[in-house]
């Protein structure tokens, strides 16, 4: 491996665990992550040195995953009894994945600029300035978006 | 005081003066300590779901997405081609090839009929496929790659290409785009290499090709002139 190939080798858990925020399953967010790897590898030419590859490979995702044209119809944004009940009864590895799947439905029923937005700052851990950036919006965008996102998310988990 | 500044505090987007000034707003009224903790548990539910996918090791692809066919390649088979005019249709289509290709043309289409009828449209591409050998240039980025454009012997224009489940080549007729050749790509996800590999679709161009691949500009003139 070159040091391209070392450094986005590196990124990739974070890139995967973006992806999780975006897509609406695993299998999804699998797949994301490699087709942004496969995008990544083949535009290599078109990334500066010196500027954060990170934000860069970011930014190929976030566009993929925009692109993919999947109908993410909205659904209700309130989730229903029996997803609720679904991490009742199981433990340990089993619950985390549960868990995990659960809060990927409600960030499905996210818009997806709200839910870019939440990915970005609250899984990823991103600075407003950062998120903002790389989505080319203005912070008060980004802000009330995430805002929307967070207080819509609150409503879906502990209403 | 109200909610976005509320999480910009949890979220550690202020300065400290700002920051203090939050946190005592907060202390001081049962209401913003409400929706404070309600953040702070909803972001810590997230960190403690999503922090343990950080562990599980992600590959890198395989192998970097390949050209289907470069320019060198078909120079290269043209420059050694034989005289004997090997009919591509003869060994191209190995039957489990076929087989598995026609999987490939009919896949994602639910209202294609089931079976393949044995008539000169039998081979339509599929509507993704053949908008992007209508539209993209060759070398776009794009679920479905095109390599290279030709015209072949018959006066007709020609695009090899890999989309996700075949790859080949297809020429335009007057009915649409048709596939000439096709082999399933690698199951493999993430290695767009086509099964037939690199090689053997080269052969497939060099066999049918007539006179230069067209450059950009021509390409732009065909697409302009949907390929006609």
């Amino acid at each position: 491996m070159d040091d391209f190939e070392t450094a986005l080798a590196a990124l990739l858990p974070r890139l995967r665990r973006f992806a999780h925020g975006l897509a609406r399953d695993t299998a999804d967010a699998d797949d994301l992550t490699q087709q942004t790897a496969e995008r990544a590898l083949k535009a290599r030419d078109q990334w500066q040195p010196g500027t954060s590859l990170q934000a860069w490979t970011y930014r190929i995702m976030r566009n993929l995953w925009i692109d993919t044209g999947r109908s993410r119809q909205r659904r209700d944004a309130v989730l229903a009894p029996e997803e609720l009940g679904e991490t009742v009864g199981v433990s340990g590895e089993a619950e985390g994945r549960a868990e995990l799947h659960f809060l990927m439905r409600a960030m499905d029923r996210l818009p997806d600029e709200q839910r870019e937005a939440v990915a970005l700052v609250m899984i990823e851990g991103l600075a407003y300035a950062e998120a903002a950036e790389l989505l080319e919006v203005p912070i008060g965008t980004l802000t009330s978006r995430l805002v929307r996102g967070r207080q819509a998310l609150a409503a879906m988990l502990e209403d | 005081m109200d909610e976005t500044r509320i999480i910009a505090w949890i979220d550690g987007e202020l300065t400290p003066e700002e920051a203090a000034e939050v946190e005592a707003a907060v202390a001081a009224d049962p209401a913003l300590t409400v929706i404070a903790d309600r953040h702070r548990r909803i972001r810590a539910r997230f960190a403690a779901a999503f922090t343990p996918l950080l562990d599980d090791p992600v590959p890198l692809p395989r192998r970097k997405p390949a050209q289907v066919v470069s320019l060198a390649a078909v120079r290269e088979e043209r420059a050694q081609a034989t005289e004997s005019k090997r009919n591509w249709r003869g060994w191209a289509w190995p039957g489990a090839v076929a087989a598995s290709l026609l999987v490939g043309v009919l896949a994602g289409h639910s209202n294609a009929p089931l079976g393949v009828p044995d008539r000169a449209g039998a081979l339509a591409l599929s509507a993704p496929v053949a908008q992007a050998l209508d539209r993209q240039t060759s070398g776009d980025l794009g679920t479905v790659n095109v390599a290279l454009s030709f015209k072949d012997h018959d006066g007709e224009l020609c695009r090899s290409f890999v989309a996700q489940y075949i790859g080949g080549v297809a020429c335009k007729t007057g009915g649409g785009w048709q596939l000439r050749y096709a082999a399933p790509v690698d199951g493999q996800r993430g290695d767009y290499r086509m099964a037939g590999g690199d090689a053997a679709s080269a052969k497939v161009v060099a066999t049918m090709i007539a006179g230069d691949p067209l450059d950009a500009a021509g390409e732009r003139k065909a697409i302009a002139a949907s390929w006609h």
